[in-house]
């Protein structure tokens, strides 16, 4: 009989696949950031990296599928919120800064 | 066996689903992330109105600490949520090896950091060396601070553990502490290219 609901994983080879994708990653962004140090398009890359990176311990290692919808959003939105702002500073980055000086003059 | 065990029990069940550990940790772990969100528009601000020291700063720091410390945070996770797995498969020594490896990969971060910073200072970089280092510190010694109380979790459970503290129906200490390892794993993930990787 099957049922519907999720149960906890008990199997380590869910575990050591994510692991082993998380290292490649990391050392994958490390070259990046050493090739391609003056692209323009860079922040994307990485943010996007970071979020893949976030989202796999999230998904694989806390099991957030399976959790409160509070934790599940508590993950999704911390995950997601650096690698916007990286996006953000990375492309208006000076507009961002010209803003901030103008609430630091009034 | 065990696998009905873990579905019947040993899960705090609410409305929508599980809780990892128990409710008490996600509150702290709430704080952490609204901690670290903070510090994060820092680095931003930061960022913004200053790219040229940001540009050449992270070109000072050592990449090689950055990718040790990230290499170590990753497999201490992932050895931790091996520890709880195993648990649930009702495998008790299994699981107290797997923590053990998790706690000896987790305590080269501190050394590794400790190398990092003895090499900066070598190199005459300190808090005051301009803003992007300050950032640097200010946001990587918080994280110390946080895998800090993160280590001596471990080596709680792990008493614990050693003495029969879990079982495959109550084994909610370990998971409270593994969510809590995770989470930091996950703040260090988000910091590391923001130093060692933009430059």
């Amino acid at each position: 009989m099957t049922t519907l609901h999720k149960t906890p994983a008990t199997s380590l080879v869910p575990l050591t696949l994510t692991w082993l994708v998380l290292c490649v990653l990391t050392v994958l962004s490390l070259g990046l950031g050493q090739w391609f140090h003056a692209a323009a398009w860079l922040p994307l890359l990485v943010a996007v990296i970071v979020w893949v990176k976030g989202t796999m311990v999230a998904r694989y290692f806390i099991e957030s599928d399976l959790t409160h919808p509070f934790i599940r959003r508590l993950l999704k939105v911390f995950i997601a919120f650096a690698p916007l702002w990286l996006i953000l500073t990375g492309f208006y980055g000076g507009q961002f800064a010209q803003w901030g000086s103008l609430f630091l003059k009034h | 066996m065990a696998a009905e065990a873990v579905l019947e029990s040993g899960i705090e069940t609410e409305a929508g689903g599980r809780i990892p550990g128990n409710k008490g940790m996600w509150v702290g772990i709430t704080c952490e992330f609204v901690e670290f969100a903070v510090l994060f528009i820092v680095y931003f601000v930061a960022r913004a109105n200053f790219p040229d020291a940001f540009q050449n700063g992270a070109e000072r720091l050592s990449r090689v600490s950055g990718t040790v410390i990230t290499l170590l945070m990753v497999t201490s996770s992932f050895f931790i949520a091996c520890s709880v797995n195993t648990m649930r498969s009702g495998k008790r020594r299994q699981s107290i090896y797997w923590l053990v490896a998790g706690l000896v990969v987790a305590l080269g971060y501190p050394i590794a950091k400790y190398l990092e910073i003895s090499s900066n200072l070598a190199q005459g970089i300190n808090g005051e060396s301009g803003i992007f280092f300050t950032v640097y510190y200010y946001l990587t010694f918080n994280h110390l601070v946080h895998a800090t109380w993160g280590i001596l979790g471990i080596l709680w459970v792990l008493v614990r553990h050693s003495f029969g503290g879990y079982s495959v129906e109550d084994h909610h200490g370990l998971e409270a502490l593994a969510s809590y390892w995770h989470a930091t794993d996950i703040i260090w993930l988000i910091i590391f290219p923001m130093f060692y990787v933009l430059a």
